[in-house]
């Protein structure tokens, strides 16, 4: 008798801890909470949202959600849905999130910082939104991404030189913000011009300085000219 | 300490009210130098026929072939990449109009005659421009040397004659630059140590590092008159 009842307890606490595991092996369940999160923030005058049902099992049917072979959101399409209202730091758990969308809205807030944590992600667009606050430095952590649209928001304070890191990068549009400090020129921003960050009044663009004019060729050989690097900013 | 500040405002002032003017009427000039591009080449294998600008919805001409936009709202065109299409014709100006193009890949095509003197005030915000493989000739234009945002040049398989502009080397974010198979002549321009000699390789007489010293007399090619 003394010997069943610890056998008992034990197999149960490990049954408790069976079950809890297969319940967190399921994608699904805190993805879809996280879309739901976002959904009880914005608000939805065209009810693009009225899909979002919580109580299925993952958000995979989802209207503008898509998922991968293992129910995983990979996908969220909400550009140019009239959405308002703010993000959340939950969609930072969409671990296999690789494009998202939510461009020509109305959202105001935050970027939050959560979002670097999307490590495959390859499309970020929040432009054309009422955005405010730094880009976070987190951001530097997408080391998959390609498109990072941010332009007309009301954003502010410096480009983090984090986003430098990433080489995937290849649209940039800071565009239309209230950016200011110095434009990095270094690492993939070497790929972007002037062109990527105009209309924002206190930002400082890298000056082309033209190299001396050289009116003969010389035979011996003269160190390659190069532009001068912006002070670095401090923090 | 005052005026150098109230200098800088004034001068940021009015870079920022040039760069606004430039950047207005984007998607009308956009189009029109789409509309210029396809008037101004010969397609005979009829890869340009997706470009049809009847349609006039929002960002249209993001999806023609070989455009790409800076985003799919807008028709504003960021890179157009037409390599081995079989367009014939020369240079085509009327990419002045793409004024926010930021990468030209005309690359096997049979493009031919010389390229236009002002480059610069036709594709000056390009950081990638790839005119290789085609049929071009004249001198290599020094205005490329104000490109100044260019990390890619390659102007390799063609026929430019002449020597390469010295000022190129001035191009501060260059990490390709091809000039290989062509007809030039003289000193070649110091980019510094990441460009190596087969960038130069198959011309006529390209001297200079990374290639062997020039020789001959200094004040024999000093004048620059032909």
């Amino acid at each position: 008798m003394d010997r069943i009842s610890p056998l008992i307890s034990t197999s149960t606490l490990l049954w408790f801890i069976f079950v809890l595991y297969s319940f967190s092996k399921v994608y699904g369940n805190s993805e879809g909470d996280a879309l739901n999160a976002l959904k009880v923030q914005l608000s939805d005058p065209n009810n693009v949202l009225q899909s979002w049902d919580p109580t299925l099992v993952n958000p995979c049917t989802w209207y503008h959600v898509t998922c991968n072979n293992e129910n995983s959101v990979t996908r969220l399409e909400l550009g140019n849905a009239s959405l308002s209202g703010q993000l959340v730091p939950q969609l930072g758990q969409l671990v296999n999130l690789q494009y998202l969308e939510l461009f020509g809205n109305k959202i105001t807030g935050k970027i939050p910082k959560e979002l670097g944590n999307l490590k495959n992600l390859v499309s970020l667009d929040l432009y054309m939104n009422r955005l405010e606050g730094r880009i976070p430095s987190t951001l530097g952590n997408l080391q998959k991404l390609r498109y990072l649209r941010l332009h007309h928001n009301t954003l502010t304070g410096t480009i983090p030189y984090s986003l430098t890191t990433i080489t995937s990068l290849e649209v940039l549009d800071l565009s239309y913000n209230r950016l200011r400090g110095h434009v990095p020129v270094n690492g993939s921003f070497a790929m972007f011009t002037p062109k990527s960050f105009y209309h924002n009044p206190g930002l400082k663009l890298p000056v082309y300085i033209p190299p001396p004019p050289v009116a003969t060729a010389p035979s011996i050989a003269i160190p390659p000219f190069t532009a001068p690097a912006p002070a670095p900013l401090s923090p | 300490m005052t005026t150098e500040w109230n200098r800088i405002t004034v001068i940021s002032v009015c870079l920022d009210i040039l760069i606004s003017i430039t950047c207005s009427n984007a998607v009308e000039s956009d189009i029109n130098c789409l509309k210029s591009v396809k008037a101004s080449l010969r397609d005979p294998e009829n890869l340009l026929s997706s470009w049809d600008f009847n349609d006039s919805t929002e960002g249209f001409i993001c999806r023609f072939a070989g455009i790409e936009c800076w985003h799919p709202d807008e028709s504003k065109v960021l890179n157009i990449y037409l390599s081995e299409m079989g367009l014939i014709g020369g240079f085509p100006i009327g990419l002045k109009n793409c004024t926010s193009m930021t990468g030209l890949d005309l690359s096997n095509n049979r493009l031919n005659g010389p390229l236009p003197t002002n480059m610069t005030d036709i594709v000056h915000f390009l950081t990638t421009l790839d005119l290789s493989s085609n049929n071009l000739s004249g001198e290599i234009p020094v205005s490329i040397s104000n490109i100044s945002f260019l990390n890619v040049l390659k102007l390799d398989n063609n026929r430019f004659t002449g020597r390469i502009p010295y000022e190129l080397g001035g191009l501060s974010r260059i990490k390709e630059f091809n000039v290989s198979n062509n007809l030039l002549s003289g000193p070649v321009p110091n980019f510094g140590p990441n460009i190596k000699a087969d960038s130069y390789a198959g011309n006529l007489d390209l001297c200079g590092p990374p290639l062997p010293r020039c020789k001959g007399e200094p004040s024999k090619t000093s004048t620059g008159v032909k």
